[in-house]
């Protein structure tokens, strides 16, 4: 005999005759409590993920306002209450048995899964491996009832009081897993967790309030009435918050909306970046690529965007039951929802402000002139209390309220938004008012609305009239209202061929300059062989090859508008996008990506002196151009400073 | 060195040498002027490594030779704003001193043995020519010669002697300049070269009077050239050139005759309309009649209409009408022929008695 088999027939003694034959029947049924055990290593890992299952069970229930209470990180004591609909005797009696839940009845209803949870095995999971008690009492009920587990040991269900609602408390979690309970961090990363699971659920979930206190101090709250933005604010601070672009579209019964941030605050990772489906969190690879895609050629490629993105569609169109923790789905309809996403998405992304630093140049003196003149009308909320005040003194509250030596993440988060508030500042006193009362307002997008139009409007006024500044003949230099900005002259001249040309060629009308004498291109064999099937693709962009002899390529015509073309360059480059690209390039993919390589090899170079008249020419057109923010590989092509960098730089407040 | 000379004389000549001189070089001392005073000559060198003149002033009083190697600019502006008739070059403890009258100045030298040398003109064959036949074949081909970069052979300007003519091309590869004049080249044999245009253009500029002869040596590594006083070399650019004679098409069936002056008026005033980039003006042949039509997506369109000569069926081309107005610009006569093919095929416009200028077309939708 094999020596595992020894130690499994061990650990199975309980359940296994010890025969007297060698191969006895060594496969049995497990008996429930060990199953659960089971199953919860795997729905169960944390506190976090108690605090999760939890309370989407709430949120399924209903509930308009829960509070969580944790102790210690939660591997104490957590205790979600909700004032949802509340469970009866009958019900509370099967609650932690597993597999039973009230989300599903029948195979089809696996189907259109439209609740957070549906497999019954959460509450089963946690009363074999913590001591746990509901207690619930539904609305129409006038008393209400209480049943408790410890590991696995279900105690008889007996009548309590309490307020409508449940309360599920979840105590010494891991008690009778000593290994499983080794494996918890410390008190700090656990509540992250926590946090981070509550703060989620938060933004799937406007409308519903939350309230979570640590130790009996509250470190994160939400209001029902606070809208998307409201708790982006709250959550990540109010630089971000205030320069979010609202995104917002519909394609039959796919709805899709919440908000983009600019590009500078993309970030390594993609923590920022948050999908919720139907109201449920998702870290879905597909829905990740396609923000992505979105924002190909205006962000650098490794950059991951942010963004808070709500995507409704019918239960029927996904399936969740792929992912033990529903974390990813499987979409029935991938290419329409692609498409339409990804539509969707570029609008928004056209109308975010991608140079660097600061703010929209103009918002800042747009706030500075309004804000004293409209606060006063602002101010009276219809919902009765000013909010702005009472979100101020929440602010102020969190700070004092986290510990700092035991929770460096909730710090962090409190000085982001003390920066944040900082930045604000300096814009004028009546700013935050402003920013709090375009919170208010529903859709939470006005807010920027007039400085859209002002910034527009100056865009229209602005004559490029200089002067102009050239620094080593690779940056240009021009002072705006309010501040200035640097040009990278190679990037624009980039973009602006690009944009010129694409829309050439949806004009139908991309000319072509023939060559006296093809330009040949030495480029082997196999290369050849590649290229060859992309000549009519090519010539669709003005590019015209032809073979020339075994591995050699003859270039007959360029696009009109390049000049200064380095052939050889522009050849190589295509046959490494091929190479990348594999066997099915997308005909207008690669067309996009060869006007980029081929505007990239044919721009002004850093490194050529331009005169006035052409700065301003290549001003004018990039402003006719429209997209002109980055060059096609996404680097910015200019760089915008306010009046309150420089009054930074030099102290001067 | 000292030397007494006529003002407006070395002015001449210091204007000639200050075309080659470099105003910012990284080897600083080209950036003067050597000048070397021999019997009754006065000699003023400047190179810039690439192109390198001698400009020799007869009738000269010396009364010292020797050489000086002095700031080139200042020199030259100097000499210029001076009001006298004769001017006084002097070397004195290691300065050199300009006078003239009562006016003077002092002007620090550099040792002229870190000047380089400059080779001298004694080829064994040579070709005369008419300095003015030279310079017209230079406007005529180098305003075709590429400027951005890219083939660096194009930069130049091809030279060839063949069948007792001399033959100038220009080419950035989407236009070519051809011009040719009869030439006596006797029994040698002559490679053909590439000028830089630069270099080219420099050498019109010492031709002082166009219908002096002057005589051409084309070498191996270098082009001279020798005037009245003056000695010019060109370095030559080492590279392959398109196979001009290739490129003039033969086989056109279209061909119209039309005014220059109006086919110029008539091309600038739709190239009004154009894009600054891409610019493309159609040429519409019908009977007797040529329309340009010149198209510019978000800016809109012109249209123009003249009376022209044509053989041919209907047809229609396009060109960039900067590359045609070059062309027109140069032309010779009061009449400019077209000939082409088809829309894709070159566009072959002859300026002048040995003078043919070929444009690609531009295509829309290839």
């Amino acid at each position: 005999m094999a020596p595992e088999t020894d130690h499994e027939s061990d650990s199975e003694s309980t359940a296994i005759p010890v025969g007297a034959t060698p191969p006895a029947a060594r496969i049995a049924l497990l008996p429930d409590v060990l199953r659960n055990k089971i199953a919860a290593g795997e729905v169960i890992e944390r506190p976090a993920s108690v605090v999760k299952e939890l309370l989407e069970n709430a949120l399924d229930a209903g509930a308009r306002q829960i509070s969580i209470d944790l102790e210690e990180g939660g591997a104490r004591r957590i205790c979600i209450s909700d004032d949802g609909r509340g469970m009866g005797p009958e019900d509370l009696a099967l609650a932690f048995q597993a597999h039973a839940t009230s989300k599903l009845t029948q195979l089809e209803d696996l189907d259109h899964i439209s609740s957070l949870g549906f497999r019954g095995e959460a509450l089963a999971s946690m009363g074999s491996v913590a001591r746990c008690s509901i207690n619930s009492r539904p609305a129409e009920a006038s008393i209400g009832w209480r049943v408790e587990v410890h590991g696995g040991r279900h105690e008889p269900l007996r009548e309590a009081g309490g307020p409508r609602g449940t309360q599920v408390e979840v105590g010494d979690l891991f008690f009778n897993t000593p290994a499983r309970r080794r494996f918890l961090k410390r008190t700090s990363t656990e509540l992250g967790r926590c946090l981070d699971v509550v703060q989620r659920l938060a933004l799937a979930h406007p409308g519903v309030g939350m309230v979570v206190s640590h130790n009996g101090k509250r470190v994160f709250d939400v209001e029902s009435s606070m809208d998307l933005r409201a708790r982006v604010r709250r959550t990540f601070g109010g630089e971000l918050a205030a320069a979010l672009v609202p995104v917002s579209g519909q394609d039959g019964p796919l709805r899709l909306f919440g908000f983009i941030a600019p590009a500078r605050f993309a970030r390594r990772d993609t923590s920022r970046q948050m999908w919720f489906l139907n109201g449920r969190f998702l870290r879905d690879r597909v829905l990740v690529a396609c923000l992505r895609e979105a924002w190909r050629g205006s962000l650098e490629e490794r950059r991951q965007p942010v963004a808070f993105l709500h995507l409704n569609m019918p239960p029927e169109a996904v399936d969740v039951n792929v992912h033990p923790a529903k974390s990813e789905v499987r979409f029935r309809e991938q290419r329409r929802l692609f498409s339409f996403l990804l539509r969707t998405l570029r609008e928004a992304i056209l109308d975010t402000d991608l140079a660097t630093p600061g703010e929209r140049l103009l918002d800042i003196a747009q706030r500075r002139r309004s804000a004293a003149a409209e606060a006063g009308a602002l101010l009276p909320d219809p919902g009765g209390l000013p909010r702005g005040a009472g979100q101020a003194s929440s602010e102020v509250r969190e700070v004092p309220g986290a510990d700092v030596a035991e929770l460096p993440q909730l710090s962090a988060l409190g000085s982001l938004q003390e920066s944040a508030a900082g930045h604000r500042g300096l814009v004028g006193s009546g700013d935050s008012a402003a920013d709090s009362a375009a919170d208010s307002a529903p859709g939470a997008a006005s807010g920027s609305d007039d400085s859209e139009a002002d910034t527009a409007a100056w865009r229209a006024r602005d004559d490029f009239a200089g002067p102009f500044l050239q620094v080593d003949r690779t940056f240009l230099l021009r002072a705006l209202p309010e501040g200035f900005e640097v040009i990278d002259q190679h990037a624009l001249h980039e973009r602006v061929t690009f944009e010129e040309m694409r829309r050439d060629l949806a004009a139908g009308a991309l000319e072509s300059q023939r060559l006296l004498v093809p330009e040949l291109v030495e480029v082997g064999r196999a290369d050849l062989e590649l290229l060859k099937g992309h000549f009519e693709a090519l010539g669709a962009v003005g590019l015209e090859l032809e073979q020339f002899g075994e591995g050699t390529l003859a270039v007959q015509a360029l696009p009109a508008r390049l000049r200064q073309v380095d052939c050889e360059g522009l050849v190589r480059d295509i046959i490494e996008l091929l190479a990348a690209r594999g066997r099915t390039p997308v005909a207008e993919e690669l067309l996009e990506e060869v006007l980029h390589r081929a505007a990239c090899r044919a721009s002004v170079m850093s490194g050529d002196e331009l005169n006035e008249d052409e700065i301003r020419s290549l001003l004018r057109r990039a402003r006719e151009a429209g997209h002109d923010q980055t060059c096609p590989h996404a680097r910015p092509t200019r760089v915008r400073f306010t009046r309150a960098d420089l009054d930074r730089a030099f102290h001067r407040r | 060195m000292k030397v007494l000379c006529n003002r407006e004389k070395l002015r001449e000549g210091l204007a000639i040498t200050n075309g080659v001189i470099p105003t910012r070089s990284t080897k600083a001392v080209l950036e003067n002027v050597c000048l070397v005073a021999t019997d009754d000559t006065l000699e003023l060198v400047g190179t810039d490594l690439e192109v390198s003149v001698r400009y020799r002033i007869d009738d000269v009083k010396v009364e010292e030779p020797g050489p000086a190697v002095i700031p080139s600019r200042v020199a030259l502006d100097f000499v210029r704003d001076l009001s006298g008739e004769t001017v006084t070059l002097e070397t004195k403890d290691g300065n050199c001193f300009i006078t003239s009258g009562a006016d003077s100045c002092e002007l620090v030298t550099v040792d002229p043995d870190e000047y380089p040398v400059v080779p001298r003109f004694d080829a064994e064959k040579q070709l005369p020519l008419q300095g003015g036949i030279l310079t017209r074949l230079v406007n005529q081909t180098s305003f075709a010669a590429a400027r951005e970069p890219g083939r660096y052979a194009m930069h130049g300007i091809l030279l060839a002697i063949e069948d007792d003519c001399l033959r100038m091309v220009g080419t950035d590869g989407r236009r070519l300049a051809l011009s040719s004049t009869p030439v006596d080249a006797g029994k040698g044999e002559w490679a053909p070269v590439i000028v830089p245009a630069k270099g080219m253009q420099l050498f019109c500029r010492v031709i002082s009077d166009p219908l002096d002869t002057i005589h051409l040596d084309l070498g191996e590594h270098q082009i001279g050239m020798q005037t009245q006083n003056a000695e010019i070399f060109a370095r030559l650019i080492d590279g392959e050139f398109p196979r001009y004679a290739a490129v003039v098409p033969t086989d056109c069936e279209q061909s119209l005759e039309a005014d220059t002056e109006l086919l110029n008026k008539k091309l600038r005033l739709v190239a009004n309309v154009t894009g600054e980039d891409a610019r493309a003006v159609k040429f519409k042949l019908k009977k007797k009649e040529l329309e340009l039509f010149g198209q510019s997506i978000g800016r809109g369109e012109a249209t123009a209409h003249m009376e022209v000569a044509f053989t041919g069926k209907a047809a229609e081309v396009a060109f960039n009408p900067d590359y045609v107005l070059d062309g027109l610009k140069n032309c010779e006569g009061d009449t400019v022929r077209l000939e082409f093919k088809d829309r894709t095929s070159p566009g072959k416009f002859t300026l002048g008695e040995n003078f043919v200028y070929v444009v690609m077309p531009i295509t829309v939708d290839a």
